[in-house]
């Protein structure tokens, strides 16, 4: 019964997990929704396997090789071995079967205490995840994460494409990251003085420019455990909270040391998007 | 089927057979009736507990589920990949297309993972699989360390990231199949490579040689034996890379910044830290381009799919601590001399 649910049980639960959020279209909360038909196909795979594995009666899969006791695991070195021979024989293999006799004899049954121990530490502790994995409502990553992920470098995921894109001033499709690479990375910031965009992202404190704060998006390439926080600076007086997620409407415009910034001209605090992801 | 041929079956096996179809359908339908009882507590259950955890716990289990609903799909098919060369695949068919060197049957074998569409966390129970049907342990490990670095996906997405500036992409490919040949070379002069091996994947070995019944029994079998060995080591390495995410801050290990030498070792803990899968850690290591030295990134790009968090939980499942610890610091040691000699050079 342990041995199906830390194995088919855990599996399962996370497949119906998975197939829960595509259906509600918040897969995109946990994984780049690019890569989702393969996840919700494999969930189905899973789940099918589950389902039939209950007609493998309880045991099945262990019963066999317990009256061979202490004996099978060295068999099993010896028949690898006659499998593989053929082909080994050219070579000079110093691992005799005999030899794994007498050093691996351990009886299958008894298990050291502390690896017990360990095993029903492990299965409790994994089952307790997948657990609230289950019953937990999806949640998003804090800012105070996003904040604690920006390494001062700029983001380049979007590579150049993004900056060739811009200077053609087709920015509709624009989002924070891309916008990010393009105030780093412009070489003629100049070229986009004056682009009027609408942005949506939260809130963080910006690098002490007077009266702005930073918009920030996590962009995921992957899933969740490769976001990296894109942010640019806003030049507004509204004081919010950080964290908080707002629409901005606004222009370009260059300082005048010559970097980029956004001039909001309309800030409106909205509720978290459903999608609070870029990719 | 024995009920569709009576005149060959004696009577009490051909009603057995059928009593116990019939049972096995039953058993089938309580494990629809238990998945669609999950769909339900997975639809109601949130409702119930509206109130969420400190910000810090939430977002360590946000990771975590990520990281997990990710990597199952590759899981899943590490499994059933391992379920085709351990059961459905006839014996000798593979080994008879290998070199019979042993050096050179590992080197084909490193090369597998072109062929073989798993990321890491598919690559354990695929290489279990593997080592069941009778490849020896360090062609086993050559395969499972090459595979997450010389595979078709991370050659695209490191070339996407890098091009070939600096060099990253051609010293992070012949690096990744240089150390999986070195750990290969290595454990093939251990007196006693099967006692690399865990007791309890040898105990599964021994078991599954036995397994009775027809092929579609073994499958299941085998679906379930592979689960249990990998699934709680997956949840435990992806809650832990989770936990160390949320803990360590960020800042700790970039601070070190472009010392050549640091700078290298830096980023090499940061890649068994955030147990990024191989396809998409060239984007992020992209991000570390600018303040990092190339050989830093190199080095992040070997350690990573190899040795870190999530994926030593895996291999725990198969080889011992005493196995792995030999396997970290070769991969560790190399990596920095690959990463030393990329500095140098670019």
């Amino acid at each position: 019964m342990g041995t199906r649910w830390l194995g088919v049980g855990l599996a399962s639960v996370l497949a119906v997990v998975t197939l829960g959020l595509a259906f509600t279209g918040r897969l995109g909360l946990y994984i780049n929704p690019d890569s989702a038909w393969f996840a919700v196909g494999m969930a189905v795979v899973v789940l099918i396997g589950a389902a039939l594995s209950f007609a493998l009666p309880l045991g099945a899969e262990s019963d066999h090789g317990h009256d061979h006791g202490a004996s099978a695991p060295a068999e099993r070195g010896a028949l690898r071995k006659e499998r593989v021979g053929a082909a080994e024989s050219g070579h000079h293999h110093p691992n005799h079967p005999d030899s794994a006799t007498p050093d691996h004899a351990h009886p299958a049954h008894p298990a050291h205490p502390a690896a017990l121990a360990a095993t029903v530490v492990g299965g409790v502790a994994a089952s307790g995840v997948v657990l609230l994995t289950l019953v937990l409502p999806p949640a998003s990553l804090s800012a105070e994460l996003a904040m604690s992920r920006d390494v001062g470098a700029p983001p380049l995921f979007a590579g150049s494409d993004a900056v060739a894109l811009a200077s053609t001033g087709d920015t509709a499709s624009f989002g924070v990251g891309e916008w990010a690479t393009v105030f780093a990375t412009a070489t003629n910031p100049d070229a986009f003085d004056g682009d009027t965009v609408t942005l949506t992202g939260f809130v963080t404190p910006g690098d002490g420019a007077a009266g702005g704060f930073d918009l920030t998006r996590l962009v995921i390439t992957h899933c969740v455990i490769d976001a990296q926080p894109a942010s640019i600076p806003i030049a507004a007086s509204d004081a919010l909270e950080t964290g908080q997620w707002v629409t901005i409407t606004g222009t370009v415009s260059s300082t005048a040391d010559g970097r980029l910034q956004i001039d909001a001209s309309a800030v409106e605090p909205i509720d978290e998007p459903t999608d609070p992801y870029e990719y | 089927m024995a009920a569709s041929s009576p005149s060959r079956v004696a009577a009490p096996p051909h009603t057995a057979a059928r009593a116990s179809g019939r049972g096995a359908w039953i058993a089938v339908g309580i494990g629809v009736l238990v998945i669609a009882a999950l769909f339900l507590i997975d639809a109601l259950a949130p409702a119930l507990f509206p109130t969420s955890l400190p910000t810090r716990a939430q977002d360590g289990l946000t990771l975590a589920i990520s990281v997990l609903i990710e990597s199952l799909p590759f899981v899943a098919l590490g499994v059933v990949l391992s379920i085709v060369v351990q059961v459905w695949v006839p014996p000798g068919v593979i080994e008879r297309w290998m070199p019979r060197r042993a050096w050179a049957r590992r080197m084909v074998l490193s090369l597998l993972g072109m062929l073989v569409p798993v990321c890491e966390c598919g690559n354990v129970p695929f290489a279990r699989g593997l080592l069941m049907r009778g490849f020896t342990v360090p062609e086993t490990l050559t395969f499972l360390i090459a595979a997450p670095i010389v595979n078709p996906i991370v050659i695209i997405t490191t070339h996407q990231a890098f091009g070939f500036d600096d060099g990253i992409l051609i010293a992070r490919l012949l690096g990744g199949y240089a150390i999986a040949n070195l750990i290969g070379w290595l454990y093939s002069r251990h007196p006693d490579p099967d006692g690399l091996l865990t007791d309890r994947f040898r105990e599964t070995c021994a078991l599954v040689l036995d397994e009775p019944g027809g092929r579609g029994r073994r499958s299941l079998a085998q679906f379930v034996i592979e689960l249990r060995a990998v699934m709680p080591a997956l949840v435990i390495g992806s809650a832990l890379a989770g936990a160390v995410q949320v803990l360590i801050p960020r800042e700790a290990l970039l601070a070190i910044g472009s010392n050549p030498a640091l700078s290298i070792v830096a980023m090499m803990a940061l890649a068994m830290v955030v147990a990024i899968c191989s396809n998409v850690d060239a984007f992020f290591a992209l991000s570390f381009a600018s303040t990092f030295t190339p050989g830093s990134i190199v080095a992040f790009l070997l350690v990573g799919p190899l040795v870190d968090i999530k994926m030593l939980a895996l291999m725990r499942t198969t080889f011992t601590t005493r196995t792995l610890a030999g396997i970290v610091v070769i991969v560790v040691l190399s990596a920095f001399a690959i990463g030393t000699v990329v500095n140098l050079l670019a």
